[in-house]
């Protein structure tokens, strides 16, 4: 009974507590804390700054360094003849220098990670622009436009996705093994298992994305650092011209190039941004926009730079020398038709000690503040040429090798193209002077069917080789078991 | 009605002062004969009772019939004495071991032991006050049965791995909730940069009278959400009434890093190079990376050969010392303990320190009768410093790692060159006479400039009152804060190491976290009819936890003068910016009854409420229930001869539900965009992280079945405890098909099951006590089997990394979480000497490093893919301790003691991925261990024909069997000979008591285990890549004097 009696007591009491106690209750949102430092997906298409915004980061997000601002260009590069290691340093590509680079290997696995988060990151974009809630924000012509950007870089990852972990195009027209084509917006745990396209398949998609994406692109932007950092008519044309080459389809690759190449020399585009190359080749590189030879580039800035262990001046300046140029046989260093008088050798390579002469190409201030080149209009010179090579005038292809050669060297006597064999040789040999250090070696070796005259693995690995692309990481394997 | 209770009440004490009809007085001292004041002296059988003053002595009446007295005080055994003819009963009382009286601490209360029917362990302040070490949670291994520890490495205050009953968690922290005096206070590691700094190190370990850890779920659920991982609840000292007492500790102590691995010498080097130069060669002509005879010995300016053992230059003979003073005392009203520390340890490690300072006011007083008020103040001072060791999570592969310099830097460069300049060349050390560049860097400038400092200043604050409403009710109310201040430095030298790209780079973060906690709670505490025992509790529970961090990145130093952040550099980027909050709001009741100290039931509920969790399912329910049955005060028990054999014996079972809202992530429920850059000018947002909007609590249920035994009177107490811990709904970040690109990979999801079986034992015992010889020991163990039961739908493993690089471990369903996965090898090919693996088809496939397209082979040179092999990864055991334990025992003979304390563990594999370093055949030097690798001479040996540049064949580039080692061990932790000054030598001069004492830690180590230490893990509290070495720092060994006085 007593135990009653104080019971209803404590219970008296506790009511009179009941204030104290229920003062978090009454405050329902005790519990909600929102992410002060993100913005919630509710809010992405809030304002037409914050749609641009999104478009950029969809650019930001292929050019971190771990894809296309550093790491896409080295692995493209290492692989052959032209440069030698440094440091054994397998965060460093010394795996794919040496061909050991397995399944496992985290560095590749990151390329391919990025690669798809960038894809995914437009398929989202994509898809929730079409939602209703998102609609006039912005105008029609503003929102198509943004798609086709979206569009492009989502071609342009697949291009290299599909590069590096395929087999070439030109083996069998595309119908070896590719890779999965992700189109659909990912958010959730659906979706794992898909199984790879074909070579060509991916190929197709890349096509279609930039045969859409062209039509709704404008043909300039206000300022020349728009125009060389977000895609317009003329990027796409010249992109087309390499990917087209890839394919070893060369009527189309000189379509696409001519719609931005004049007939004869001085060569320039006479629709849209006027490209052209530009007179001082020394010009081209640094951090800022060269607007008319630099077609598409990866802006860096000292606070959006690419990361230690990313950047090429890292690489193969003096930032780390983790790469020095081979002075072997297989090396196109100290080949004779790069003679010292080409400025691209007086002024892009420096003898740093007996041992290491470097790729300067690239500053090595830190931070590395370079924009990454990734179409620049002399490539596109040198794709027209060598479709023009194969499958058209040997005299053009000539007259455009030319421009590109005397740009840096007006001495060089190159040899008449007077054969397809003679010319194509020039121009592969002037395609690894040009581009050197900018990922365009192992592309051109692939699409060649040519073996990797490797230094780091001490071999010429050929095609049929399971090494000559990377596989598919043991991570997408794992997750997606029909991927192949 | 109260009344009648009353009346009751009265009628009680009236009967006793009626019935009283003995005085009788004594004194209660310990063994060195100084009084025991504060001890509490009984009637058994009754309620009469007293405590001792000052001097110990202690008059009470006893009523008539009484038989025996008990005396117990904190610190010491619990003491029985027939009162027999005489009016005097005199008690010299043992100093308790191991194992603490009568109370342990619960949620929210406390709880007599005998009346306790769930599983707890309890480690006295004293068992780790005196230990070299800088947080308590160090000093807590081998201590108590369940309960695993390991010690990381050797690097000073980095923060140790417990594990409450086996791994509680995959993707959440597996990390027991802390919770001193009462609030939970955070863990983990709060430096940013290669230094570590473990929160719990800003609680002194001389402050701490006891801790207690709750092991099953009926005892942690009343923490509910917080409380799968088990609870670590700490007390801290507070004064006893009487005269002051002040008392000064100190030790002095000397560490020495041990085990490490016997690396060539310069000779054994050039020579062991050059022929792995030559077989390379042999194997490919075209061989690049080195040309023949590129290693050679130099000489120095004296003309002698360079030969330079870079474990002496980057580890010590470390020396540290620890004082604290403590005042602590009170009178009826009011209690308080003082104390103030100070520590200065150095790390065997070059440049690794650890200070602290720390002052704690703990003050309770009685404001009336009914309202007793209690504060805590505790402000705190810890400063880390500490060179990039390589040898904190994460840091496993940092170039400018210490702990793999000191074995891989090349051993035929100098130091220093002749003309006294740094021997250095780029980034690296400076070649000597070798023809190649080395890799690693010249250590000197970053022992000597680097910067890794990690600074806090923390104080908690506590108020409380304490209402008792009417007898036996009472209501207490606590509100604590505890805000923490932390202030990471991080300077990279330009001259060598991480800050050489950039010439020098600086990086500074603050952490201001303020961590609110307020417990409101209602206590309902009564005996009937002496025989029914009532507790009833209420309450509610709300704590905010808010962390704002910022700080800079600068690098680019304008002028090598500088060596600080402060210093002018050319470029600024942020970095070290975040915020984040996470608040819990839970309401409570527990309930426990028990009949004539026979029954026992204890029941408690607890609604839990997590910001972390999505909108909807953020609330869970929680609780438990616990019975026991003491066989012992049965009459039928007592009666039996079972009585001559058994004083106690206890049946107990419990059952209960914890939640695990211990996530990484606050807002994982959330689509997340993320801001940047574009460039130099464009704003950008991107998709960041997919969110789980229905993610709800990761639970546990566990169920606990034991037996306590006290038999011979007290001198043999048993306790054994079968154990299920089932956690499901476990919180995973289920990985995604990388080609999806869902940003990281992962999204969290409620869908893991796994369960931690096994049984502890604990045994305290007196197997000796004879004149003035007496041992006492603890005697702990406990096996445990991990097995995961369900993970993703389609059962995708957790793939686990170290340091994010080295694909290392694998959690797949049907096996121990955290395994090791590797590939299998078979040996060397004694024909060729080329490592062969067990490829993903069950065939031997040989590996010949510059092998072209020969490389990988079947033993009859038909060539396969490097994939069969690399996607042969399989599990290669576990890695969590099957069976551990610990061996405690105090010694006393007069006026010495002598503390021995053995820890054992076993049952586990580890990945001794530093041995793949050890034998990697680039330009890294080697261990000893490669002089018998094989050759044409020496066909039968296990390492491979060393071939310049393989970084495959001995597992760096992939995990491999041959680095998988059994982790089972014995170690003297601990051994410490004390001697106590006698009462009579220190006569009537104002020191009461002194002791000396030496003691070792990590004295010797049984085991079969090669890598620096078995007790190891490079990863850091990670759940899913434990049992990984790579490249840490050994452990350390540490001899101390130190002294104890009391005035």
């Amino acid at each position: 009974m007593s135990l009653f009696n104080l019971k209803i007591k404590g219970l008296k009491i506790f009511i009179l507590l009941l204030p104290v106690l229920g003062l978090f209750a009454c405050k329902k949102d005790f519990l909600d804390n929102q992410a002060e430092l993100s913005i919630p997906e509710s809010r992405v298409f809030e304002t037409p700054a914050r749609i641009l915004a999104q478009v950029n980061g969809l650019y930001s997000s292929a050019k971190i360094g771990s894809l296309f601002g550093g790491r896409y260009q080295i692995y493209n590069d290492i692989r052959s003849g032209e440069f030698r290691n440094r440091t054994s340093n397998v965060v460093t590509g010394f795996g794919v220098y040496q061909f050991t680079n397995d399944p496992s290997d985290t560095y590749i696995e990151g390329f391919w990670i990025n690669g798809y988060l960038t894809i995914n990151r437009v398929n989202k974009f994509l898809a929730d622009f079409e939602l209703a809630k998102n609609q006039g924000i912005v105008s029609d012509q503003l929102k198509s436009q943004y798609i086709a950007e979206a569009k492009f870089v989502r071609a342009y990852c697949y291009y290299a996705l599909v590069q590096m972990f395929a087999k070439p195009y030109t083996q069998d027209a595309g119908a070896s093994r590719g890779l999965p084509l992700r189109l659909k917006a990912q958010t959730d745990s659906a979706d794992n298992n898909l199984k790879s396209g074909t070579v060509a398949q991916v190929y197709a998609q890349i096509l279609k994305d930039l045969n859409e994406a062209e039509v709704a692109l404008p043909a300039s932007y206000s300022t020349s650092v728009l125009n060389t950092t977000r895609a317009h008519k003329n990027t796409v044309a010249a992109f087309k011209s390499r990917v087209y080459l890839a394919m070893g389809k060369f009527p189309d690759v000189i379509t696409e190039a001519n719609k931005i190449v004049s007939a004869t020399a001085p060569f320039r585009a006479a629709t849209g941004v006027n490209h052209t190359l530009n007179a001082d080749v020394t010009k081209v590189y640094g951090n800022g926009a060269a607007e008319l030879e630099n077609v598409f580039s990866a802006p860096m800035s000292a606070t959006n730079a690419p990361g230690t262990q990313n950047q090429l001046g890292y690489y193969y300046n003096a930032g780390n020398i983790e790469y020095f140029l081979n002075q072997g046989a297989t090396g196109i260093y100290n080949n004779p038709a790069w003679p010292a008088s080409d400025l691209r050798k007086s002024k892009f390579v420096l003898q740093y000690s007996a041992a290491w002469h470097i790729l300067v190409k690239y500053s090595n201030v830190s931070p590395f503040t370079d924009w990454v080149p990734l179409i620049r209009y002399s490539e596109v010179l040198l794709n027209l040429a060598e479709a023009e090579a194969e499958a058209g005038s040997l005299t053009r292809a000539e007259e455009l090798v030319k421009a590109v050669r005397q740009r840096s060297d007006p001495s060089y006597t190159m040899p008449a193209f007077t054969t397809k064999a003679i010319a194509i040789q020039n121009i592969l040999l002037e395609r690894r002077i040009e581009l050197l250090g900018e990922g365009f070696n192992a592309p051109d070796i692939q699409r060649r069917l040519q073996p990797f005259v490797s230094v780091g693995a001490g071999a010429s690995i050929p095609y049929t080789d399971s090494r000559y692309v990377f596989p598919i990481p043991t991570s997408e394997k794992l997750t997606n078991k029909i991927v192949e | 009605m109260k009344k009648v209770l009353l009346k009751v009440v009265a009628l009680m004490f009236l009967s006793v002062s009626v019935w009283a009809q003995k005085k009788i007085s004594g004194k209660v001292t310990d063994k060195n004969g100084n009084p025991v004041e504060g001890a509490s002296v009984l009637v058994k059988g009754t309620k009469v009772g007293t405590t001792t003053d000052t001097n110990g002595n202690y008059t009470l009446t006893a009523p008539e019939g009484s038989k025996i007295l008990i005396v117990s005080s904190v610190g010491h055994e619990q003491m029985e004495m027939a009162i027999g003819t005489g009016n005097t009963v005199s008690f010299t009382l043992n100093q308790s071991v191991g194992r603490s009286e009568d109370v342990v601490v619960v949620g929210y209360a406390t709880q007599k032991r005998k009346e306790f029917s769930g599983s707890a362990a309890i480690v006295k302040g004293s068992a780790i006050a005196e230990k070299p070490v800088q947080s308590f949670a160090q000093g807590l291994t081998g201590q108590a049965s369940g309960v695993n520890i390991i010690q990381p490495n050797g690097l000073l205050n980095n923060p140790p791995v417990i594990r409450v009953r086996g791994l509680s968690s995959i993707s959440l922290s597996s990390f027991p909730l802390v919770v001193v005096d009462g609030i939970p206070i955070s863990t983990g590691d709060v430096s940013t940069s290669a230094v570590t700094n473990n929160p719990l190190s800003d609680i002194n370990p001389a402050d701490i009278e006891s801790i207690d850890i709750l092991k099953d779920a009926a005892s942690a659920s009343i923490y509910g959400s917080r409380a799968a991982a088990g609870v670590l609840l700490i007390t801290t000292k507070k004064g006893k009434s009487g005269r002051t007492t002040v008392n000064y500790d100190g030790w002095l102590g000397q560490t020495q890093a041990v085990r490490l691995p016997k690396m060539l010498n310069a000779q054994q080097y050039v020579t062991h190079k050059n022929a792995a130069i030559a077989n390379a060669l042999s194997v490919n002509p075209n061989f690049s990376a080195a040309p023949r005879d590129a290693f050679a010995m130099m000489n120095d300016d004296k003309g002698n050969p360079v030969d330079v053992n870079w474990q002496d230059v980057v580890y010590r003979s470390a020396i540290s010392h620890n004082h604290n003073l403590t005042f602590s005392g009170g009178n009826d009203k009011t209690n308080f303990y003082l104390s103030a520390g100070f520590s200065d340890q150095e790390g065997f490690l070059k440049a690794n320190t650890f200070e602290r300072r720390s002052v704690r006011v703990n003050i309770n007083h009685k404001l009336t009768d009914k309202i007793k008020l209690f504060t805590v103040v505790n402000y705190t001072n810890g400063i880390n410093n500490a060179p990039n060791s390589g040898s904190y999570a994460g840091g496993a592969f940092a170039s400018s790692g210490l702990g793999r310099i000191a074995n891989a830097q090349a051993p035929n460069v100098p130091i220093y060159n002749a003309n006294g300049t740094l021997n250095i060349e780029a980034g690296a050390i400076g070649r000597g006479a070798n023809k190649i560049s080395l890799q690693f860097v010249n250590p000197i400038p970053l022992i000597e400039q680097d910067k890794n400092r990690s600074e806090t200043n923390r104080i908690f604050a506590n108020l409380g009152t304490d209402i008792q409403i009417v007898d036996g009710l009472s209501f207490r109310t606590s509100y604590t804060w505890d805000l923490r201040l932390t202030d990471n430095q991080r300077f990279w030298n330009p001259v060598q190491g991480d800050g050489y790209a950039s010439t020098g780079q600086a990086y500074n973060n603050s952490a201001r976290s303020d961590n609110w906690n307020w417990t409101n709670i209602l206590q309902y505490q009564k005996t009937f009819k002496d025989a029914h025992n009532l507790t009833i509790l209420a309450g509610n529970d709300v704590q905010k936890t808010r962390t704002d961090n910022w700080g800079g990145n600068r690098d680019f130093l304008a002028d090598p003068f500088f060596s600080q952040f402060q210093g002018t550099f050319i470029n600024n980027t942020p970095g070290g910016n975040g915020i984040s909050e996470i608040s819990f709001e839970a309401y409570l009741a527990s309930l426990s009854y028990n009949f004539k100290n026979k029954y026992y039931f204890s029941a408690n509920v607890r609604r839990d409420g997590n910001s972390a969790l999505s909108t909807d399912n953020r609330w869970g329910t929680f609780g438990g229930a616990s019975v026991g049955w003491t066989l012992s005060n049965e009459n039928f028990f007592q009666n039996s001869s079972l009585s001559n054999v058994f004083n106690n014996l206890k049946l107990k079972a419990s059952w209960g539900k914890t939640g695990n809202g211990n996530l990484a992530n606050y807002y994982g429920a959330y689509n997340l965009y993320d801001a940047t850059i574009y460039g130099t000018s464009a704003g950008a947002v991107f998709y960041a992280q997919a969110g789980n909007d229905k993610l709800k609590w990761e639970t546990s249920k566990q169920t606990n079945i034991g037996l306590e035994l006290g038999i011979i009177k007290g001198r043999l107490n048993f306790e054994m405890n079968w154990f299920n811990k089932d956690i499901n709904n476990m919180i995973l970040a289920v990985p995604q098909a990388p080609s999806k690109g869902v940003p990281g990979n992962t999204i969290l999801f409620n869908v893991g099951s796994m369960y931690n079986k096994g049984l502890d034992f604990t045994i305290n015992m007196v197997p000796v006590q004879k004149g003035d010889f007496k041992w006492n020991t603890n005697i702990n163990f406990t096996t445990i089997k991990n097995k995961v039961t369900a993970l993703v739908s389609n059962n995708t493993p957790i793939l686990g990394y170290t340091s994010s690089l080295e694909l290392s471990s694998i959690t797949e369903v049907g096996a121990s979480a955290s395994s090791i996965f590797g590939v299998q090898s078979n040996g060397v090919n004694p024909e060729n000497g080329r490592r062969i693996f067990i490829d993903n088809q069950g065939r031997q496939v040989q590996y010949q490093h510059q092998g072209g397209a020969d490389a990988w082979t079947l033993l009859d040179g038909t060539r396969v893919s490097s994939g069969s092999v690399t996607s042969a990864a399989k599990n290669l055991g576990n890695t969590q301790p099957t069976w551990f334990g610990g061996f405690n025992n105090t010694l006393t003979y007069k006026s010495f003691d002598l503390g021995l304390n053995i820890t054992f563990s076993g049952g586990n594999y580890i990945y001794n991925g530093s041995r793949a370093g050890l034998l990697d055949q680039r330009v890294w030097n080697n261990s000893t261990e490669i002089l018998g690798a094989w050759s044409p001479q020496n066909k039968n040996s296990k390492i491979p024909r060393p071939i310049y540049t393989d970084n495959i064949s001995n597992g760096s580039a992939f995990l491999i069997s041959d680095n998988v080692e059994k982790g089972d061990f014995l170690r003297f932790q601990n051994v410490v000979l004390g001697y106590s000054v006698p009462k009579s030598t220190l006569g009537n001069s104002a020191i009461k008591n002194v002791r000396l004492y030496l003691q070792a830690s990590n004295l010797f180590l049984i085991t079969g285990y090669s890598g620096v230490d078995p007790e190891i893990s490079s990863n850091g509290n990670s759940n899913i890549s434990s049992g990984i070495e790579r490249n840490s720092i050994p452990q350390g060994r540490t001899l101390t004097v130190g002294v104890n006085i009391g005035f």
